[in-house]
């Protein structure tokens, strides 16, 4: 069977369209024009799923991993030059990327290994918290405080993992829900940490350059601070979906799919079942500590309130409309989940209502959300006629 | 300490205990039948107490005013709603659910769960403000030296422990507890007895939400207040309280609901800062689940690979 | 669908795509040239639900009020709108809310907050996008006197003198010992600070202090082990929903001290909540009762003519001599934060429905008149005029 390489245009094509897309979504003030682009979107995804053309756009794209990505990084790129005045624009579009890369962090908890997590905005929180201290009550250089952050979040969610690997299913459920709710509390009646009132981080001070200042261009007017933060947050996403794709081809990703589907088998076949669930539930949340660091010294003001239980519930959502174990569903779908509710003023107060809707509607009826997950490519040019 | 205060703290201890058994019995029966938890059992406590509350409104417009008559039109208006939308609850989400992975209707229960809270907040009138709750029971007390003994708390153990033991003895003595504990047992056989799956289904899971609504009640009478997020705590702790007894045993469940009011009620008198009895009382769940993953009164029971 | 027709769909996608991008770009050029505006945005920061809404929706129905008076009179320079926002009295969603008013250029200042835990978190974004605001309803101290930002004003009071005057008032009717509830966020932990200072210093005695979560629902246990201490007064630093819960629980225990709260109660929502419950309770606010401010009555009579759907509350009128304040600003320097911010920076003697407003250096606006009230039936009532004070009826400690 001879594997061609396809062309590489579709990939190109769809980066910029992509783009275009977003910058749209971004910078449109309008409601109808907004709700319109919405539509749109979830129709294109639709009808290109059906027809096939995602699949070609898919095969195109790992056919050439690494210039896919650059493609999209460029691309994206793209867009904050050109949203660069607008603060709260680009703070959104930071926001998203942060929150795909928690997600992409829950799509291998939950997608790949199938451990289910509702503690997600606890690890963002862990991540977000350890950041604030360390960044005012230590010396360390704030690229290595985010890191810190990510190890961190890995290592109290490894508190969790004796009662997780005893437990299946309900119980493990339980545990990150308590888990969830502990943090919360924890955090509020603890002074140490701030308590309700939250701490004041400083912003990200890179080799001596404080992301916290405008960048003037003289008469070509200003950079938003925030495009500072969305290009880190956009090459952590992009960093993210790089190592979650490379894991999903490996054998890690095998394993952990085995795991995922029938633990019984797996274990009678060798495979070490403790140890892969512990990788992947300690991986995942390392991630959402990152972006919880990331998130913490853009926004400048973290408390306990911003990290509750709904919060993870959204989480758990976005990767189920986006296509639990699809890690492109999880950018569209965080997208419109973080970005509708701040542009529809009318659903602002509805949002959680109307996504807890949205995915029972979907659970019910599509569960494999909006792009579904591809069937495995045990190698090279499998499955392509 | 004063014996005086150590008995209020054990009586506040008891009435916490009886709600959180209340809600951990339902969480246990839907377990027991259909290997489902149902998350958004807390919410259809908050539902319930909110049903109450509006009838309460209702017979206010209507000038029928106070006393056990209001409290027992409320009260049985609350528990038919919630059996209701118990039922509703199973037959469009749960039992189409039956053969998809167990985390889907999980999953599902959750997000209803959320979704219901987020209407009472959004589409009741002022949902977002806590809400007083009618004073209906008498307020009579007694002082016995330091421990102030009001009937209203007494009149709430008695009747929630009631009402479990109503469940209990309707499982194990009558006809449907019969049909129940056959479908919880072997779903196939029992449909092959002659039992109608679907309706012993529908049967439970309005018993279940039915008792929410009653620990709803309870609790807006004892605390004299509701408010929309109360659901969300009361459905983990019933939850952790079902799972620590043993899902599945109804035994196990009442004392799980007592063990769980106990460890909050020891942290808030052991630590300086009472807020930290709830951190106190899930850890020692985690822990607890850690060193016993199918609960404290476990069932035997096989997997079938 | 076979190969060829595959692709014949691709490549009119890729037309599409081509088509759509040369209309979007045309959409954008057509959308850049965008006429002139006339309408000046004035923000406003509230908790428009949530426990405290009713402040917050009476605040800003006056800031609105203010707008729709100026608005009516033709003789300004600009028209102005009112953006309303909800802070939820949450720190974390008062930060987003603030970011987002703060980032949108059209807005020019802001009318801020009633809690004072949010406008606490806040302040940083303020300054940091060089908004002027000015603050209507928060009363801790160190959101002017904490930081140097010249962006932050404020019109009400602050709790320092309040609590001196609580303390003072308390003593006098004979009370000695206190036990101290608050709240853990800094404005609970504020009027702990302040009260117990005041107090210790003039001679009471605080046998305990409890700090609980502002959403905390069973305060058993604490209130369990207040008996213990038997005070005579509990003193409640916090706001009307922990308020309502704790004296009704209070009941419940059979503790029969004086309930004595702060400004944070002094509402009407208060006394909904607890009923009967409510009667003899004290409180302290910074300002005298609407009804008696310079321009009080008036304000009162235009509020009623415009048919809103709830009472001012206690700080509307706050709120409402704001955002006269900022509107008479940008009156005279025109649209643009930075002038705005020094033009507030320079208030001297400014006329207001709440008297003069003078801002010191720190942006805080001076009110001296602390008034002490009791509920009596069912309604707040000024101490020197109820019949507590006559001896007609005596507070708890039956």
């Amino acid at each position: 069977m001879k594997s061609e390489r396809r062309s590489f245009w579709p990939v190109v094509v769809t980066a910029l369209s992509a783009a275009l897309f977003v910058l749209l979504f971004l910078y449109l003030e309008h409601e109808w024009e907004i709700a319109l682009l919405a539509v749109g979107l979830v129709a294109v995804l639709f009808c290109s799923a059906r027809f096939g053309l995602l699949a070609r756009v898919e095969t195109a794209a790992s056919d050439h991993p690494r210039t896919t990505i650059l493609v999209n990084v460029v691309s994206a790129l793209l867009v904050i030059v050109f949203l660069r005045e607008e603060h709260f624009a680009l703070l959104m579009l930071a926001t998203v990327f942060l929150y795909i890369t928690i997600c992409l962090g829950l799509t291998l908890q939950f997608g790949y290994a199938g451990i289910v997590n509702f503690a997600g905005i606890a690890f963002f929180g862990i991540g977000s918290y350890t950041a604030a201290v360390l960044a005012v009550h230590s010396p360390l250089p704030h690229l290595l405080v985010i890191l810190v952050s990510g190890l961190v979040a890995g290592l109290i969610g490894s508190l969790l993992i004796l009662p997780m690997l005893r437990t299946r299913g309900h119980y493990a459920a339980l545990v990150t829900i308590a888990f969830g709710i502990l943090f919360r509390t924890f955090l509020e009646v603890n002074d140490l940490l701030g308590g309700p009132q939250g701490l004041k981080v400083p912003g990200m001070q890179l080799f001596g350059w404080s992301l916290n200042d405008n960048i003037s261009l003289g008469p070509l007017g200003m950079i938003s601070f925030y495009a500072s933060y969305a290009v880190i947050s956009l090459l952590l996403a992009a960093g993210a979906y790089t190592l979650i794709k490379r894991l999903e081809r490996s054998w890690l990703g095998l394993n952990l799919d085995a795991v995922r589907t029938d633990e019984t088998a797996a274990a009678s076949f060798g495979i070490d079942l403790p140890r892969w669930k512990i990788f992947a539930f300690t991986a995942g949340n390392c991630l959402a500590g990152v972006a919880g660091g990331v998130y913490a010294m853009m926004s400048g003001f973290i408390a306990p309130a911003s990290f509750n239980f709904g919060d993870s519930l959204l989480l758990v959502s976005i990767v189920l409309l986006g296509g639990s174990g699809n890690p492109l569903g999880v950018l569209p779908a965080a997208l419109l989940v973080v970005v509708l509710p701040e542009k529809l003023q009318i659903i602002q107060e509805y949002r959680l209502l109307l996504f807890a809707v949205l995915v029972i509607l979907i659970l019910r009826f599509r569960p494999e959300g909006l792009l579904p997950r591809r069937i495995r490519e045990y190698y090279a040019g499998w499955g392509r006629s | 300490m004063d014996p005086g205060f150590i008995a209020q703290y054990l009586l506040n201890g008891i009435v916490l205990g009886v709600i959180y058994a209340m809600v951990a019995v339902g969480f246990t029966l839907f377990f027991g039948v259909l290997d489902v938890i149902k998350f958004s059992h807390g919410d259809v406590v908050m539902a319930g107490a909110f049903t109450a509350l509006a009838t309460y409104a209702g017979l206010e417009y209507l000038g029928v005013g106070d006393g056990a008559i209001a409290a027992i039109v409320i009260t049985v208006m609350g528990i038919a709603a919630m059996a209701a939308l118990g039922a509703v609850l199973a037959k469009l989400l749960i039992l189409p659910l039956r053969d998809a992975p167990p985390l889907n209707t999980l999953l599902i229960t959750l997000m209803f769960g959320l979704a219901l809270r987020e209407s009472v907040r959004l589409f009741y009138p002022n949902g977002s403000n806590p809400k007083p709750f009618p004073q209906l029971l008498p307020d009579a007390a007694m002082t016995i030296g330091n421990l102030e003994l009001r009937l209203d708390s007494v009149l709430l153990i008695v009747l929630g422990l009631g009402a479990i033991v109503a469940v209990h003895l309707m499982i194990q003595r009558s006809r449907i507890g019969l049909a129940i504990r056959a479908v919880a047992q072997d779903p196939e056989t029992a449909r092959l007895m002659g039992i109608n799956f679907e309706r012993v289904v529908l049967m439970t899971f309005a018993l279940g939400s039915a008792l929410a609504a009653l620990a709803g009640i309870t609790n807006g009478l004892y605390y004299s207040e509701v408010n929309f997020g109360m659901g969300l705590l009361l459905g983990v702790i019933g939850f952790s309280a079902a799972v620590v007894g043993g899902l599945g045993s109804l035994y196990g469940a009442i004392i799980g609901g007592f063990l769980f009011a106990a460890l909050q009620t020891i942290g808030a008198v052991w630590f300086s800062v009472p807020a930290y009895k709830d951190v106190f009382a899930f850890a020692c769940i985690i822990v607890l689940m850690a060193w016993k993953p199918t609960g404290l009164l476990a069932d035997k029971s096989a997997e079938r690979v | 669908m076979t190969y060829p027709e595959v692709n014949a769909f691709t490549e009119a996608i890729m037309k599409l795509n081509r088509a759509t991008l040369i209309t979007t770009l045309l959409v954008f050029l057509l959308a850049g040239c965008s006429s002139e505006k006339d309408t000046v945005k004035i923000a406003f920061i509230g908790p428009l639900t949530g426990g405290v809404s009713a402040n917050g929706l009476g605040g800003r129905n006056s800031a609105e009020l203010a707008v729709r008076l100026h608005n009516a009179e033709s003789s300004g320079n600009y028209t102005y709108e009112l953006v309303a926002l909800d802070d939820e009295c949450k720190p974390n969603i008062g930060v987003q809310v603030a970011t987002k008013v703060a980032a949108d250029k059209d807005v020019i200042a802001g009318v801020t907050h009633y809690c004072s835990a949010v406008a606490m978190g806040t302040v940083d974004v303020y300054h940091k996008f060089g908004l002027p605001v000015v603050v209507w309803g928060a009363v801790l101290p160190d959101i002017t006197y904490g930081n140097d930002y010249k962006e932050v004003h404020r019109v009400n009071g602050t709790m320092i003198n309040q609590n001196e005057v609580a303390a003072d008032f308390m003593l006098e009717q004979g009370y000695k010992t206190w036990v101290i509830i608050h709240d853990t966020t800094d404005y609970g932990k504020g009027h702990n600070r302040y009260f117990s200072k005041s107090l210790v210093a003039k001679g009471g005695r605080i046998l305990g202090t409890f700090g609980v979560s502002s959403d905390q629902q069973d305060f058993n246990a604490e209130l369990t082990k207040v008996k213990e201490l038997n005070p005579d007064v509990i003193y409640f630093g916090g706001l009307a929903p922990t308020g309502v819960r704790l004296r009704s629980q209070m009941e419940k225990l059979g503790i029969d001290a004086v309930f004595q709260g702060t400004s944070g109660i002094v509402s009407d929502a208060f006394i909904e909540g607890l009923g009967p419950l409510s009667e003899g309770v004290i409180a302290f606010r910074e300002g005298a009762p609407v009804e008696n401010l310079p321009g009080g009555e008036g304000f009162l009579v235009r509020y009623d003519q415009q048919g809103f759907g709830e009472p001012p509350e206690a700080y509307g009128a706050f709120a409402f001599a704001a955002t006269q304040l900022i509107i008479d600003a940008i009156e005279k320097v025109g649209p643009d934060r930075d002038a705005v911010k020094q033009e507030l920076n320079t208030t001297r003697d400014h006329d207001s429905i709440v008297g003069l407003i003078t801002f010191d250096d720190n942006g805080q606006n001076t009110v001296a008149l602390i008034t002490r009230y009791v509920i009596q039936d069912g309604d707040w009532v000024v101490w020197e005029q109820s019949e507590y004070a006559q001896g007609e009826r005596s507070l708890q400690k039956r």
